[in-house]
């Protein structure tokens, strides 16, 4: 029987693999017929959905309803909707937050790091009317707004600059995707315009560096390069795919539909291969060139100069070291299953397109077990078996390193380059309905298309000219950046509010199926849509509604009484929003406060990522972690930190940095001793507390009382109560005292590196010690 | 198979979506569910740290078998057809093709099914009552021949290491989900209140794939395992810098929690405030009881001398195994111990010596551990397994004919593999399922990744059917969509 199986798995590779070309004319020809006909082509029968699924919210058109006008207390339409709710359950509104809190809030909210002293000051003393809507604005137009919020993105786009699995090789250019997002969002790229480059971009805009940098979204799969099942690897990728667009884009959970219809949402498992197959002909490219043209003509002549002079020197080296490799290329080509030999020795015009697209991912190995034998010098591994070459050979060799030394003049520096995916040519494979989702399990063959409750014809997609795509992508760009789809909108709306108040009108940002959460407010999820459709997708617009909004100006701590009472029983968990939520900030919003707080951020914008020390003792992750030798390296921020996907950096990991194998639409937040040991202990949080000791210092000279007043300034934006600085005065003598012992007995007990004049070392030790808890506080990590 | 009905809450009838732990909890109003809901509306004082962060000790679904496991982890894939299952056909077909009728895979790890078939090496001896085999290479572990239940029929998916170790761990080779421990952690809270309720112990080498075998995945992160270093304190940023003296460091967090009470009166009640002041004090006693834990100088000479620690090649697993026993008597619920981190038993090339190598380092500490568990009454209640991500190839894997016996290598085999189990009141010195005649293909009661997991759950007293987590609108489970029981093993 498993015989049998065998035979027929065999046969259907083979049917997949050489399906015949040409097939969109007939089916664009089906599309027209079926559309002249008055009839559309079910990809799904007539009974195929529930009641309750066709009725379902999310799958209805956005509905704009005229906000409920409210009282003295409504400032915009947001607020209408919001104070209707609260009413019905005999609600009302926290009172305002005062104007330190507040702009402590914009500043951690839009750009992740808080106010300085003195940006206090001015906010406090501004008392023209428009003072909180030019704050706003201006913090929305700082380029940090885009660290802080395109960080959200890179989230979902499940970033990462590094490939997972064995040997989780770096991706080099991967950062210009993330410097992609951030000035995407400080420029307020309309929505719509930013999920088409992102999905088609290469497509759309060829010639468009950034549209091209854009489709690196979808490059951003782990990838295992030692898969020698070329069709495995390309269905792992296309799952990785599939379920990463459904989610972020729609809000969908179509990776649920992977192995059989969706077991709530009315996503059929034909509508999932459906969605894949816009992608069905996409492959990565790590190294696209992103100059001018007249500057890589120059760049190729001058490589092509290079290679001629240096071609014998290439030869002759690479005869010396064929030898002692374990494997020739083409003993290592003998190593991958048949269908993949034959893709490669099929003359390249004669290729059916999934050999072809097997050939265009073997041509992307440059690895030492690439069996097609890249160019010497783009091969990474090209020397890794000099070290073996004894006597002559040797000497040889040498002889020959130094004749290129010589020549290296004559190299162009290499070109900045780009990385993304693209179609590998027009003619895509065919996509198959899986068998519980296995490549080796085709069943009915499927056309690109959308969610068929939502609309069951086959896509129409029309190739653009020059054979270079199959114009799929297109088509599925423009169907998510459609205003009649009833979900991007919904969605992205959503997410902009989940980030402020902690949950979304969809709790459930990942999920608006119906196994999420009902929205608590529907209508303003609707008029929030529809108002962001209407501004041109603008990002900020959404910003702007919310933040300007009573809602969002609450205090978090509304006066004690019975309203209180009243509303923590009615509405423990506060969705209703009757006061303004208090949550842990993310790690990377911790790590930039208190660098910034302590005077030590390095506020430079986009770049190569950066390498920050690892902490004592952790093993040095596999694909390499080069520290930078520069202290102001260090202390980018937290954006900028390298992701390797394997190995997470430790102190943003210990705070619910999200796994970057899959889309994370909204992160856990978990208090655990691992994130107070790091606090606490760490050697980083140890500079930070210096940091702030010596502005401390700096501003308020040494009289403790004036160092609490400063230390408060600049940690929490607030002056301390009486009783708090009774507690810091307490603890100085104390802490000085028990410094004074551990010195007197010996003891080296950590010091600042210079203490002032008429200061003791005790002292200027127990007030860095001080600062050190201002970061570790409750009221520092949760931001107020 | 019996259709199973998914116990799937919807988010939104779930009364207490902000507490995710709640929300996501497949297990129902457990007393967990209760406590979050009583502190989060105010009615009872604060939930403690362990509470908040989800590690308190909680009811397991049925009486568990075990209390703690620890996963000898041999990295690299050991060769099951030189250790613990004997085939004498090897020697008859060596030097030959494998035969169509054992059903090639469509590729090989590293393409080496084209690879003539090469025979054992090894000298194989039945060893206690219950006539176990193993081969000259484990003569330590074959003194507790009767202790140990072989399941030689295991089969896993991953071709290459970083996913097969992976799914040994998680149960799928792509990452992002959680690994077992943390499933594990996640169902019955943690056993003790100072250490990490999950700890790997590795050797200097990277595991293949890293944390990602220890994750958390979509569980909250409180759930991954911790890795424990192997020089100096065991856990990241544990000491104060030094020369910050116990005296100072107290007298910072009493600083902290001053702080955090001018803090919290300005605001309601906030059970997780709360928790982030527990935290630190858990911190703080951590950092007394973790390095207390891994302190192996408190040990007799006898004792170290048992695991291996007076002897160069077995010192560094030997200390591990030893410190797996330190954190078992201090409640620590999973322990991973790695053998050969880094694929160390990868022989593809010259497998007599990479394996006499591994089996030197191993042999001797396993069965320390087991010796030591058994006389202190703990091998009961312990969970000990063995096993690499996969086992190894009948044919071999030198690249040329030209080879001589010893340089004989063999590649990743997922189809067919041995691991064992001890400890946890499982009947010893017996064999469960089979290979077929040349150790390729399970063959009788297959054993996948996803049933071991059930099995390891059980043992420890919980379902894997109930043990769920709603994620992205799916109630997620350790073994996805597979995992049955491997009755023979509880019988």
């Amino acid at each position: 029987m498993a015989a049998i199986g065998g035979a027929f798995q065999h046969g259907t590779r083979l049917l997949m693999i050489q399906a015949t070309r040409h097939r969109p004319v007939q089916w664009i020809a089906a599309f027209v017929l079926g559309l002249a006909l008055g009839l559309p082509l079910p990809a799904a029968g007539a009974d195929t959905y529930t009641r309750a699924q066709r009725d379902y919210w999310a799958f209805q058109p956005v509905q704009r309803s005229e906000a409920p006008p409210g009282g003295e207390w409504v400032r915009n339409p947001v607020d209408g909707f919001v104070l209707e709710a609260l009413q019905a359950e005999g609600l009302g509104p926290a009172p305002e937050a005062d104007r330190a809190a507040l702009v402590r809030r914009a500043f951690l909210a839009l750009v992740g790091l808080p106010p300085s002293p003195e940006e206090v000051r001015e906010f406090v003393g501004d008392s023209s009317p428009d003072a909180y809507e030019r704050l706003v604005e201006r913090l929305l137009a700082s380029p940090h707004y885009g660290e802080r919020w395109g960080r959200h993105w890179l989230d979902l786009a499940r970033f990462a600059e590094s490939s997972g699995f064995e040997r989780d090789v770096t991706r080099g250019n991967a950062w210009r995707y993330r410097d992609y997002v951030i000035a995407a969002l400080n420029a307020d790229k309309p929505y719509d315009r930013f999920v088409r480059e992102q999905v088609a971009g290469d497509e759309l805009w060829p010639d468009s560096f950034e549209a091209r940098i854009a489709t690196a979204f979808n490059r951003n799969y782990a990838e295992e390069g030692n898969q020698k099942d070329l069709l495995l690897a390309r269905q792992e990728t296309l799952h990785d795919i599939t379920a990463v667009v459904g989610s972020t884009f729609l809000g969908l959970t179509y990776d649920c539909a992977r192995c059989h219809d969706h077991k709530y949402d009315p996503i059929t498992q034909k509508d999932y291969y459906r969605l894949q197959a816009f992608f069905a002909n996409v492959n990565h490219d790590d190294r696209f060139p992103i100059v001018p043209a007249a500057e890589l003509g120059e760049y190729r002549r001058k490589l092509a100069v290079w290679e001629e002079r240096t071609a014998h020197i290439w030869e002759e080296m690479s005869d010396l070291l064929m030898p002692l490799r374990n494997y020739t290329p083409s003993e290592l080509l003998a190593r991958y299953p048949d269908f993949v030999i034959e893709a490669i020795e099929m003359p390249a015009g004669r290729r059916s397109p999934m050999q072809q697209w097997m050939a265009s991912l073997l041509a992307t190995k440059t690895c030492g077990t690439c069996p097609l034998r890249p160019k010497p010098h783009l091969d990474p591994l090209f020397r890794n078996v000099a070290g073996k070459l004894k006597g002559e050979d040797k000497a040889r060799f040498e002889a020959l390193d130094a004749e290129l030394q010589k020549l290296a003049h004559l190299k162009p520096a290499d070109i900045p380059r780009g990385t993304g995916i693209t179609d590998v040519d027009a003619d895509p494979p065919p996509t198959h309905v899986l068998s519980n989702g296995q490549y080796t399990g085709p069943l009915e063959e499927v056309e690109p298309g959308f969610l068929s409750i939502l609309d069951p014809r086959p896509a129409l997609v029309v190739p653009p000219d020059g054979g270079r795509f199959t114009g799929r992508r297109s088509a599925l760009a423009g169907w998510l950046a459609d205003p009649s789809n009833p979900l991007p909108a919904r969605v992205m709306v959503n997410r902009i509010w989940h980030h402020h108040f902690g949950r979304g009108i969809v709790a459930t940002p990942g999920d608006f199926g119906m196994m999420g959460e009902r929205p608590s407010h529907p209508q303003l999820l609707d008029w929030l849509a529809d108002e962001f459709v209407r501004s041109g997708w603008s990002i900020k617009r959404v910003h702007r509604l919310v933040m300007l909004s009573s809602t969002y100006r609450q205090a978090t701590a509304p006066a004690p009484g019975s309203a209180l009472e009243r509303a923590r029983r009615a509405d423990p968990f506060n969705k209703l929003l009757w006061r303004f939520p208090s949550r842990r900030l993310e790690g990377e919003v911790l790590r930039d406060s208190a660098l910034r707080v302590a005077g030590l951020l390095n506020a430079r914008v986009g770049g190569p990522s950066v390498f920050p020390p690892l902490p004592e003792g952790t093993p040095k992750p596999v694909g390499g972690w080069k520290t930078e030798t520069r202290d102001s390296d260090h202390r980018r921020r937290s954006v900028y930190v390298f992701v390797r996907r394997n190995a997470p950096y430790p102190m943003l990991d210990v705070f619910d940095f999200p796994d970057s194998h899959e889309s994370c639409a909204m992160r856990n937040r978990t208090t655990t001793a691992s994130q107070a040991l790091s606090l606490l202990n760490g050697a980083e949080p140890t500079e930070w507390a210096r940091g702030l000791a010596d502005k401390v210092r700096r501003e308020a000279g040494i009289d403790p009382r004036e160092q609490v007043e400063a230390a408060y300034r600049f940690a929490y934006s607030r002056r301390p109560s009486p009783a708090e600085k009774e507690t810091a005065m307490a603890f100085f003598d104390r802490q000085a005292g028990i410094i004074a012992a551990d010195l007197d007995q010996g003891g080296e007990p950590p010091v600042p590196a210079s203490v002032p004049e008429r200061v003791s070392e005790a002292n200027a030790a127990a007030l860095v010690d001080f600062c050190l808890m201002l970061l570790n506080s409750n009221e520092f990590a949760y931001g107020s | 198979m019996t259709k199973r009905v998914p116990k799937h809450t919807p988010a939104s009838r779930a009364p207490l979506s902000r507490r995710e732990l709640l929300a996501r909890s497949g297990s129902g109003l457990g007393s967990l569910a209760l406590a979050h809901l009583l502190t989060g509306s105010g009615l009872l004082p604060s939930a403690s740290a362990a509470g908040r962060s989800g590690l308190a000790a909680r009811e397991p679904h049925h009486a568990p078998r075990a209390r703690s496991v620890i996963w000898l982890f041999m990295e690299g894939g050991p060769s099951h057809i030189d250790l613990f299952d004997p085939k004498p056909e090897l020697e008859r077909l060596a030097g030959q093709l494998t035969p169509p009728s054992f059903k090639l895979p469509v590729t090989s790890a590293t393409g080496s099914h084209r690879m003539p078939i090469v025979p054992s090496l090894r000298k194989w001896r039945q060893h206690g009552e219950g006539g176990l085999w193993v081969s000259d290479w484990y003569p330590h572990v074959a003194q507790h021949a009767d202790d140990l239940a072989v399941v030689r029929s295991c089969w896993a998916d991953g071709l290459n290491h970083t996913g097969a170790t992976r799914q040994m761990n998680t149960g799928s080779i792509l990452a992002g989900r959680p690994s077992l421990g943390a499933w594990a952690i996640y169902g019955l809270g943690a056993g003790n209140e100072e250490l990490p309720a999950f700890v790997v112990l590795t050797d200097n080498k990277v595991v293949r794939g890293g944390p990602t075998n220890w994750g958390a995945g979509f569980l909250p992160a409180s759930y991954q395992g911790t890795h424990f270093r192997s020089d100096g304190p065991p856990v990241l940023d544990l000491r104060p810098p030094s020369g910050v003296t116990d005296s100072r460091q107290r007298s910072r967090l009493d600083l902290l929690q001053a702080l955090n009470r001018h803090h919290a009166d300005r605001l309601p009640a906030d059970s997780e405030l709360d928790a982030r002041i527990e935290a630190y004090e858990l911190a703080y006693r951590m950092q007394s009881a973790a390095p207390a834990a891994v302190d192996v100088d408190k040990e007799t000479e006898a004792t170290k001398r048992l695991y291996g620690l007076d002897e160069k090649e077995t010192a560094r697993f030997g200390t591990n195994c030893l410190l797996a026993r330190r954190l078992v008597e201090r409640g620590v619920r999973f322990i991973e111990v790695y053998c050969g981190s880094g694929s160390g038993w990868d022989g593809h090339t010259k497998l007599e010596a990479n394996h006499t190598k591994w089996c030197k380092v191993s042999d001797k500490p396993i069965s320390g551990l087991l010796t030591d568990l058994k006389s202190r009454g703990l091998l009961d209640e312990t969970l000990v397994v063995w096993g690499g991500e996969f086992g190894r190839t009948p044919f071999t894997d030198s690249n040329s004919s030209k080879s001589a016996p010893e340089d004989y290598g063999r590649d990743h085999n997922p189809w067919g593999f041995t691991m064992w189990l001890a400890g946890a009141g499982i009947q010893g010195g017996r064999t469960i399922g089979s290979t077929d005649e040349i150790g390729f293909r399970a063959r009788e009661n297959p054993c996948h990744v996803h049933d071991i997991h059930a099995t390891i759950l059980h043992l420890l007293g919980l379902n894997h059917l109930d043990l769920t987590y709603l994620h992205n609108g799916r109630s997620e489970r350790a073994t996805i969509n597979g995992g049955n029981l491997i009755d023979e093993l509880l019988a």
